[in-house]
C-alpha cells in the first residue's frame, strides 16, 4: 500500500521554493496511519522542523514549525518560529502566507497552535475538525467559517531548511518586501525634478562584478535572468566599451528613472585598465554611451563623438565603487592609491558615492529581519571596515550584493538586497542633488566647463 | 534540531537506481530518535515500502521490505551492501519486525537467524552465508554506529508527472505567444555553434520533435563522417497545434574543428550579419565571398543572428582539445565584439555517471550536472547562470514530458538572450 501525499506537485513545488529549496518527507498521513493526535505522535515525536496540512474541498491550509513536535500533555515549551499558509485550488494556485511565533500542545483529543494566549489553529481529530482564530483567518485572507470540516491532514518533516528563526520570518515577508522595493523605485522621482534620470556610475576592478551588477538589477525588473551586458570567468568578457544602460520596468514597460553607467575595469598598473584622465570627462557627462576606452590615451574635446556642453542631467550623479568582497582585504597598494586618486576627484565634483561589495555568499544575513536595517554583524565586518577607512565612506553607503551569477532562476531575497542597495544609490544622489544650490544649478555647470576649456588651452 | 540522513547524494542516487528509479523519505534515524525497536516500529509501521540502512565502520548495509512494516505480519527482506562499485544484494527468509529488530532479552528462536539488528545493544547479526553473498567480513556479529529507515517511493509518479505535464504546457504557451522584443523582428534566430558530435542538429531535431508532438528527424544526425553537417541550415519550425511558425528560427552550421578542419573562423561574422542564407555549403578553408549565390548582400535585423548557442556533450568537456579550447575561446571573442549575447547548451546530460530521468525534474542540484558546469565555466569561461543542461532525443519513438521541459526551458533562456541583445542594439541598427 502506497503512502503518497495529496498535495499536487506544483502546491510541494511552492512550498519547497518559498522554504529555499528544501525537499518534503511525508511522516504521518491521517487516512493511513489513523486520525489521532496519538497516531499523529508516534510518527512524528522528534523529528526536527515539520509542516502541518490540513486537507478541504477547496482548500489547503497549513502550519510549518521550526522546533520538534512537544510529547503528549507537555505544558507549555517556548515559542517556536512557525508561519501559516493556504492555497486556494484553482488556477493560479494562490499561496497566502503569515508569520506567527507560535507554541504547540498536543493533548488526546487535539493538535493546538497558540500565539500569545490565543488558539490560532487547533485541530481535533475525533470530529475531523480545524478551528481558525479570526486573527489568523484575516491574516490568510480566508472567507472561511471559523470552524470547518477537514478531509484528512498529513505531517511532513522538512528537510535541508536553514535552522534560523530570523530566516522564517524573512522568507514568509520576502515577496512582499520584494513587491513594495519594486513599486518605490517604479515611482522615484529624482530630487525636485532637478533630471529625468539618476546616472550611476560603476567603477571597480576588473572582475569586480559591475556588469553583473547592471544584469541583476535588469532581472529583478524583467522577472527572469538577463544577460544584456557580457559576463565570464575569463579575459574575454572584460569590458572595454562605455555603456550607458537605461531599463525597462518588464519588457514592454516604461523606462525607470535611473541608468546604470559601466565602464572599464580598473587595474593597479599603469596603461593598463581604465585611464585614469578618462575619469573626470565620465563624471561630467562628456563620454558617449559605446565610447572605446584606450588604457593609454584619454577622450578628448576633439573626439567625433566628445559632448562638449553635457548638462545636469549627463552627468553622474552618484558613483559605486564595486568590489568583490572576497579581495577588498588584500588590495594592493597601487589599487588603493588609484581608489584614492579617483576618490579625490569624485570629491571635487561634489558627487554622490557609495561603495558596493560583491559576491556576498550568506545574502540572506545582511538584512535584518525586517529589511529595514543591514545587521550589525554585516556592518561590523572587517570588510566594510577597510573600505570605511580607505576611502572614507559612511558605514550605511557601504553596500552589499550578490549578483545573479551563478543561477537560472530569481529569489526574492537576492531581489531584496539588490533592489535596497540599488535605493541607497538613489538616496545618495539626491543628498547630492539638493546640496546644488537651485539658482546656481547652471551657472555652476557652466563654471566647470570653462575651468576645463582653460586647461586645455 | 533538523534530523538528517548520513547517505551521500552517490550513495542515495546509487540506491534510487539500484532498486529502480526510487526516493527515499527519511523517517527514523536512532541517534535522533531513540535506539529502540519499540521506537522504530512505532514511527516506521504503516508507511509502506521501506529502507532501513545500517551505518557500520567503513560499510553501509541495508534491508529493503517491499511491504509495510506491520506487527504480526512477516515481510519478505532483501539485503543489500555497498561495495566498490556496486551494490550486493541477498534475499533472505521473511520474518515479523520483531525478529528483525529484537529486543535484547530476545531467546534465539526470537530472532531471524539470518540476519538481525539489535538496536539497544547496535550489534547486527548476520549469518556467515549471508555475509559472504554481500562481501562483508566473516564474522557473526557487526558493531554499528547509526541505523535510519526511509520511506522507498516512485520519484515519478503520478502526481509528478501530472505537475510535470502542467509544467511542459505552460512553457508552450509562453514559446508560442512570444514576441522579440520591440517587435523589431518576426522571429528570432538563433545559432547553434560547437564541435562535430556535439548535438546541434539534435538539438534541432528535439525542438521541432517538441513542437510536432512526436519525434523528428530532419536534420541530419550521425556519429560518423557522412552524418556531420557541412551545410548551413536554418530551420522554421511549425506548431502542429495550428500550422503557424512558430517565433524563432534555428540555424545550424558546420561543427566548429581543429586546424583545417570545421568551420571557417572567418565565415562566422558573415553568419552573424546575416550574409549566409539557407542551404550554403561551408567550405573549411575559405570563407563565403559577396559573389557566391548564397551571399545576401544588404542583410536586414531579421536576417541576423539575434542569439548564439555553443552546444557541448556534456561528456566531451574534460576530453576537449588545447585547440578546441583555445577555438571556442577564439569564437567567444568575436561574439562579445559583435555584442553576440550567447548561451551554452549541454547535452547528453542522461548519459552522465548515475544521472536518470527521475533527475531531470531538478537537474541542476545533481551533484554530476554541478561538477560539469563548474567545469564549462572555469574551461571556457561562461558565466554560470549561462549554462543550461538538455537531454535530446537520439533513439526514443514517443516524446517524454520530462525531457521537453528541458529541451523548453532552454528555449526560453534563448528567446530571453535574443530580447537582450535586441535591447542592446544601437538605434541606427534597428531599421
Amino acid at each position: 500500500m502506497a503512502v503518497t501525499t495529496s498535495l499536487t506537485w506544483k502546491e510541494e513545488r511552492s512550498l519547497q521554493n518559498l522554504l529555499g529549496n528544501v525537499s518534503l518527507g511525508l511522516l504521518y498521513k491521517s487516512s493511513v496511519h489513523g486520525n489521532s493526535t496519538e497516531k499523529m505522535l508516534d510518527k512524528c515525536v522528534h523529528q526536527g522542523p515539520t509542516i502541518t496540512v490540513i486537507y478541504f474541498h477547496n482548500y489547503i491550509v497549513g502550519a510549518f514549525m521550526l522546533g520538534h513536535f512537544p510529547v503528549m500533555h507537555q505544558d507549555f515549551r517556548k515559542p517556536s518560529a512557525s508561519f501559516y499558509f493556504s492555497f486556494q485550488k484553482n488556477e493560479s494556485t494562490k499561496m497566502t502566507i503569515a508569520f506567527l511565533s507560535t507554541a504547540l500542545k498536543i493533548t488526546d483529543e487535539r493538535l493546538t497552535f497558540y500565539s500569545s494566549d490565543d488558539a490560532i489553529f487547533c485541530v481535533i481529530p475525533s470530529k475531523s475538525i480545524l478551528s481558525i482564530h479570526t486573527l489568523l483567518r484575516k491574516k490568510l485572507e480566508l472567507n472561511l467559517s471559523s470552524r470547518l470540516m477537514y478531509s484528512g491532514w498529513e505531517v511532513f518533516r522538512v528537510e535541508g531548511i536553514k535552522d534560523d528563526a530570523g530566516y522564517i520570518r524573512k522568507i514568509t515577508r520576502a515577496t512582499q518586501h520584494r513587491n513594495g522595493l519594486l513599486a518605490e523605485l517604479r515611482a522615484y522621482k529624482p530630487c525636485a525634478d532637478l533630471v529625468s534620470e539618476i546616472r550611476i556610475l560603476l567603477l571597480g576592478p576588473v572582475g569586480s562584478g559591475k556588469s553583473s551588477f547592471f544584469n541583476s538589477v535588469k532581472s529583478v525588473f524583467q522577472g527572469h535572468v538577463t544577460r544584456q551586458a557580457t559576463v565570464g570567468s575569463d579575459g574575454t568578457s572584460i569590458t572595454e566599451l562605455y555603456r550607458i544602460y537605461s531599463l525597462k520596468d518588464g519588457k514592454d514597460g516604461n523606462s525607470l528613472p535611473f541608468v546604470l553607467c559601466d565602464s572599464m575595469g580598473l587595474d593597479e598598473e599603469e596603461g593598463v585598465g581604465l585611464c585614469m584622465d578618462d575619469i573626470p570627462y565620465i563624471l561630467k557627462g562628456c563620454v558617449p554611451d559605446r565610447y572605446q576606452f584606450s588604457p593609454h590615451k584619454p577622450i578628448t574635446p576633439r573626439h567625433p563623438a566628445f559632448i562638449t556642453s553635457p548638462s545636469l542631467k549627463d552627468r553622474i550623479h552618484c558613483v559605486a565603487y564595486v568590489l568583490d568582497i572576497n579581495s577588498v582585504n588584500n588590495l594592493s597598494s597601487k589599487m588603493v592609491a588609484k581608489f584614492k586618486q579617483i576618490h579625490k576627484e569624485v570629491l571635487n565634483f561634489g558627487i554622490a558615492y557609495v561603495a558596493l561589495l560583491t559576491k556576498v555568499n550568506n545574502y540572506d544575513e545582511v538584512l535584518q529581519d525586517d529589511f529595514l536595517n543591514m545587521n550589525q554583524s554585516t556592518t561590523s565586518q572587517s570588510q566594510i571596515m577597510n573600505v570605511n577607512k580607505m576611502l572614507n565612506i559612511p558605514i550605511s553607503n557601504i553596500l552589499m550584493v550578490e549578483n545573479y551569477a551563478s543561477e537560472c532562476k530569481l529569489n526574492p531575497l537576492k531581489d531584496i538586497l539588490i533592489l535596497s542597495m540599488l535605493r541607497q544609490m538613489l538616496r545618495a544622489a539626491d543628498d547630492f542633488l539638493e546640496d546644488l544650490p537651485l539658482e546656481k544649478t547652471e551657472r555652476k555647470t557652466e563654471r566647470e566647463w570653462n575651468a576645463g576649456e582653460k586647461k586645455w588651452k | 534540531m533538523t534530523v538528517t540522513t548520513r547517505l551521500t547524494w552517490v550513495q542515495e542516487k546509487s540506491l534510487q537506481n539500484h532498486f529502480g528509479g526510487k526516493q527515499f523519505s527519511l523517517l527514523y534515524k536512532a541517534s535522533d530518535h531513540e535506539f529502540s525497536p519499540q521506537v522504530l516500529l512505532q514511527i516506521c509501521s504503516d508507511q509502506g515500502p521501506t529502507v532501513t540502512v545500517i551505518y557500520s565502520g567503513d560499510h553501509v548495509i541495508g534491508a529493503f521490505m517491499q511491504k509495510s512494516y506491520q506487527a504480526e505480519n512477516e515481510v519478505s527482506i532483501k539485503l543489500f551492501a555497498f561495495q566498490e562499485t556496486e551494490i550486493l544484494e541477498c534475499e533472505i527468509r521473511p520474518c515479523t519486525p520483531s525478529m528483525l529488530f529484537p529486543v535484547g532479552k530476545a531467546k534465539p528462536w526470537q530472532r531471524n537467524s539470518e540476519f538481525n539488528i539489535d538496536l539497544q545493544e547496535k550489534y547486527m547479526y548476520i549469518h556467515s552465508n549471508t555475509s559472504k553473498k554481500l562481501g562483508l567480513p566473516q564474522c557473526d556479529s557487526i558493531s554499528f554506529k547509526e541505523c535510519e529507515v526511509f520511506r522507498c517511493e516512485d520519484v515519478l509518479d503520478k502526481r509528478t508527472m501530472e505537475g510535470v505535464t502542467e509544467l511542459r504546457e505552460s512553457l508552450l504557451s509562453c514559446i508560442r505567444t512570444y514576441k522579440p522584443y520591440g517587435d523589431l523582428v518576426p522571429q528570432i534566430r538563433i545559432l547553434l555553434l560547437g564541435p562535430i558530435g556535439a548535438g546541434k542538429s539534435s538539438f534541432s531535431n528535439s525542438v521541432k520533435s517538441v513542437f510536432q508532438g512526436r519525434v523528428m528527424h530532419q536534420a541530419l544526425v550521425g556519429s560518423d563522417t557522412t552524418g556531420i553537417s557541412e551545410k548551413y541550415r536554418t530551420y522554421s519550425v511549425k506548431d502542429k497545434q495550428d500550422g503557424n511558425s512558430l517565433p524563432f528560427i534555428l540555424c545550424d552550421s558546420m561543427g566548429l574543428g581543429e586546424e583545417e578542419e570545421g568551420l571557417c573562423m572567418d565565415d562566422i561574422p558573415y553568419i552573424l550579419k546575416g550574409h549566409i542564407s539557407d542551404r550554403y555549403q561551408f567550405n573549411p578553408m575559405k570563407p563565403i565571398t559577396s559573389g557566391h549565390c548564397n551571399y545576401i548582400d544588404s542583410p536586414l535585423l531579421k536576417d541576423r543572428i539575434h542569439c548564439v548557442a555553443f552546444v557541448f556533450d556534456a561528456n566531451s568537456i574534460e576530453h576537449l582539445s588545447h585547440e578546441m579550447v583555445s577555438t571556442i575561446r577564439r569564437v567567444r571573442r568575436k561574439l562579445i565584439k559583435y555584442g553576440m549575447v550567447h548561451l551554452v547548451l549541454l547535452t547528453h546530460v542522461d548519459s552522465m555517471d548515475l544521472i536518470t530521468k527521475d533527475d531531470f525534474i531538478d537537474i541542476y542540484r545533481c551533484l554530476p550536472v554541478k561538477s560539469k558546469v563548474e567545469a564549462v565555466h572555469k574551461e571556457l569561461g561562461f558565466a554560470l547562470s549561462d549554462i543550461l543542461v538538455v537531454s535530446n532525443y537520439t533513439c526514443e519513438w514517443e516524446l517524454d514530458p520530462l525531457k521537453d521541459v528541458l529541451i523548453l526551458s532552454a528555449l526560453r533562456h534563448m528567446l530571453w538572450a535574443a530580447d537582450d541583445f535586441l535591447e542592446d542594439l544601437p538605434l541606427e541598427d534597428t531599421r
